[in-house]
């Protein structure tokens, strides 16, 4: 090779025992985002993520939009978890403008974000066992999700993308026989997922895929700032609902379960043990709800005052969710950031990545609870 | 437990499904049930009701022109456009009403919740592709039809699991 290279442009020094790896940008399994991997013989010893090919500009359409029409467009990032993206920003404006949400839709709005996290856990438990090639835990967690997604649709109107909270409640009551229909539905889906314990999480194949793989320990998941699923599976028992709870959490009774292991195979079956305690927030939620009532009190055109900021989380389908608005008193936030648990949990990846195998690289990978989407914003 | 235990049990638990009814129904010939006839929403008391956000439903007799629905889209999804009607309504001097790209919606719902005369619903009807780009853009008249839609198939539940029936 002696062709000339045009001026400023230089050919990379090539190891000879390192390959550089590109896994990405189409769909590594899901989403958008490529994984730079350098590797020696079948061992990762350099890994670079390399996220931003779905960003959207979310913050900044914010700022030119009102704070009712900013609803649709910010459920964009996790749409599987619309609910509970739109929690924090209905929190924060809320607080901004001093409304007091009535007590039937705190609890309709919990059972909705319980049962909008359950199904986002069902279509990441899927994605899972596909990237292990285990195609039946597949099509049983896209089959029950289904059922979920059926309520979720009786509730809002909507299967994906429901809109369904704004600032001041929730936009509509929920249809009569709702409490028994839902009951049903959750009782049968809990049966449910008990079974994938002999299916998956009891499997040989996959305890032996997952177990030591990428171990992240208590004093990492705390300094590299890891959210969620990925730092309650090191042993931190870090939950928003427990610590700062929002709207009636306080007044429920649920646990957050925690792993001390903080392996993949940990990282895995929190959301698992997560539903089970989704199922009985819900359980819990329908029967101390207040049976009728009003769910929505009028939207004040524009806060009061001059600037104010605020930030509030909440404890997604991932992890903690944050958002931080700044109002300057007009109908439009002034700055809005949205804190994903998604990138924060990509901190990690590189720390779970370097040293492994591989094929251990879709188990790290995915069990990050990681959303690309999410991360881009 | 033993590896080969363990190999057993799995294979078990998916072999026991083998007898059970499928949980799927035939898309095209059965459809799902829906909550009521659509989203709705009532301007006196500020709450919508419940239902399926789908196509919309218009009104004549009822819209005004008053262009609120338009505002609410223009910063959502731009799919809403107020051309004139042949009609004459004499509440509706200006004689325009809501004409919706159905390629820009985002069945938020909002224009509805806009609307003070409850003049502009949602139903059930989602079936709405289109061969063309124009197809996609429903006139004032086209949005007053209501759809006719069979929709029976709902999730039941019993002990040996759940189906559609």
């Amino acid at each position: 090779m002696s062709a000339k290279l045009p001026p400023g442009l230089q050919l990379e020094k090539v190891d000879d025992r390192i390959m550089t790896l590109n896994v990405g940008p189409q769909h590594p399994g899901s989403g958008h985002m490529r994984i730079i991997i350098k590797v020696d013989g079948d061992y990762i010893v350099h890994t670079d993520p390399d996220p931003g090919y779905v960003h959207r500009g979310e913050e900044k359409m914010a700022e030119y939009r009102n704070y009712i029409t900013n609803i649709p467009h910010l459920e964009r990032p996790v749409i599987h978890d619309s609910c509970n993206i739109l929690y924090p920003y209905c929190l924060g404006i809320e607080e901004l403008l001093g409304l007091e949400v009535p007590e039937r839709a705190k609890y309709l709005r919990v059972i909705a974000a319980e049962l909008n996290r359950c199904v986002y856990i069902q279509y990441w438990l899927a994605i899972y066992g596909i990237f292990l090639g285990h195609s039946t835990m597949f099509m049983w967690p896209t089959g029950d999700r289904e059922l979920l997604i059926d309520l979720l649709e009786k509730m809002t109107g909507a299967r994906v993308t429901h809109a369904y909270f704004v600032p001041g409640g929730i936009r509509n009551d929920v249809p009569p026989n709702f409490e028994d229909v839902c009951l049903r539905q959750v009782n049968y889906f809990e049966k449910r997922i008990k079974e994938y314990a002999d299916v998956f999480y009891d499997n040989p194949i996959l305890i032996s895929r997952t177990r030591d793989t990428g171990v992240l320990s208590r004093e990492d998941a705390i300094k590299l700032g890891t959210t969620g699923s990925v730092l309650r599976a090191s042993g931190v028992d870090f939950d928003i609902r427990k610590k700062e709870p929002y709207d009636v959490y306080d007044e429920l009774d649920f646990q957050s379960p925690t792993l001390k292991e903080g392996d993949s195979y940990a990282r895995s079956k929190i959301p698992w043990l997560d539903m089970f305690e989704s199922c009985r927030i819900i359980r819990d939620a329908l029967k101390k709800m207040p049976k009728s009532g009003s769910v929505r009190v009028k939207l004040k055109p524009k806060p009061k005052g001059g600037d104010t900021e605020i930030y509030r989380r909440v404890e997604s389908g991932r992890g903690a969710l944050g958002m931080y608005i700044v109002s300057k008193g007009k109908p439009q936030p002034y700055r809005l950031k949205i804190s994903v648990p998604s990138f924060r949990n990509l901190i990690a990846m590189p720390h779970l990545l370097t040293g492994e195998k591989l094929g251990n690289m879709p188990a790290v990978y995915w069990s990050l609870n990681y959303w690309p989407v999410e991360a881009d914003r | 437990m033993g590896t080969a235990t363990g190999i057993i049990k799995a294979l078990n638990s998916g072999i026991k499904h083998i007898a059970t009814k499928r949980f799927t129904f035939r898309y095209p010939e059965q459809k799902l049930k829906f909550v009521g006839d659509g989203y709705q929403f009532d301007p006196t008391s500020g709450v919508g009701i419940a239902g399926y956000k789908g196509r919309h439903i218009l009104f004549h007799d009822k819209c005004t022109g008053c262009n609120l629905c338009s505002i609410a889209c223009e910063e959502i999804a731009e799919a809403i456009a107020m051309p004139k009607v042949p009609e004459q309504w004499k509440h509706n001097k200006k004689a325009i009403m809501p004409q919706i790209d159905y390629g820009k919606c985002v069945f938020c719902g909002l224009c509805v919740d806009a609307c003070p005369f409850y003049a502009l619903y949602m139903t059930n009807d989602y079936e709405l592709s289109s061969f063309t780009k124009e197809g996609l853009i429903y006139t004032p008249a086209q949005l007053q039809v209501k759809p006719q839609v069979q929709q029976d198939v709902e999730i039941q539940i019993d002990e040996k699991g759940a189906n559609h029936g």
